[in-house]
């Protein structure tokens, strides 16, 4: 299995509620910092540390637009935290399936 | 909101001899093997209530994954409940719970992995979305269970 701190921060990005619906907002459009605001009742620096945590993670990308900050979307980093899941879940059932192979192969036997 | 992980699979043996074995040194072998020429597995094993099972495993001394896990429940033979601390080659670590179940199903035993304390619901829920659902597939891993692809440990490692 492989592990990047990427992966890391993205998983850490994800694991808050608030920063997967300031995602789900932004996967509609994209919007200020003052507009993501709004629909939590957060204060605009409140917003900004889940942003900046959504940043640093690359699963938003922010930009200075006249007097506001915009953001978006970034390069998308779930499909690697889709596969290390995928990854994970296999080895998993992997576990399973060969110990339940072992155990009735050791019954044939016996 | 739930964050489990659920894995399945049914074995033609009765509970008491699937959790036996489960709890045996070798079948906690076989359950952390691979086919892979030289593939280690180091497994200790106090089955105790706040004992510990750890398996050093992997492809060589300098790539070993570690699993440690301490016994919370142990109902023989229809339940095991471990705190798991899976440990990564850079170090870094994260726990989960897991609970096997061990139940009589149609002569044989249904043997059930579930995964507490995933990282986040948001990403399992999406990677299930492409998945069968479990006992769809119990039909092609008891055909899969014909093959005796079990664990294969070198002992000179």
């Amino acid at each position: 299995m492989h592990y990047t701190p990427t992966l890391d921060r993205t998983f850490f990005a994800l694991s808050d509620p608030t920063r997967r619906r300031i995602l789900e907002l932004l996967a509609a459009r994209p919007a200020t910092i003052g507009e993501l605001a709004a629909p939590f009742g957060l204060t605009l620096n409140g917003v900004k540390k889940h942003v900046r945590v959504l940043e640093q993670a690359d699963l938003v990308v922010t930009e200075k637009v006249g007097r506001a900050r915009e953001c978006r979307l970034g390069p998308a980093q779930l499909q690697d935290a889709a596969r290390w899941i995928e990854d994970y879940r296999r080895a998993w059932q992997g576990r399973l399936d060969r110990f339940g192979a072992y155990v009735e192969h050791r019954q044939g036997r016996g | 909101m739930r964050l489990d992980l659920e894995f399945t699979r049914l074995i033609a043996a009765a509970p008491e001899e699937v959790f036996d074995a489960f709890t045996d040194p070798a079948g906690q072998q076989a359950f952390y093997g691979q086919d892979d020429p030289g593939w280690i597995v180091q497994s200790q094993c106090d089955l105790r209530i706040g004992g510990a099972w750890t398996v050093d495993f992997g492809p060589s001394p300098r790539e070993l994954y570690r699993h440690r896990h301490v016994f919370e429940v142990i109902e023989r033979p229809h339940r095991l409940v471990l705190t798991t601390t899976e440990t990564r080659l850079d170090g870094s670590s994260f726990d989960t719970q897991i609970e096997f179940t061990f139940e009589a199903w149609g002569g044989k035993t249904l043997m059930t992995m579930t995964h507490r304390g995933f990282p986040t619901a948001e990403l399992r829920e999406e990677h299930e979305r492409g998945v069968p659902n479990a006992l769809a597939r119990l039909d092609r891993l008891i055909q899969l269970s014909r093959t005796p692809a079990y664990a294969r440990h070198d002992p000179a490692l």
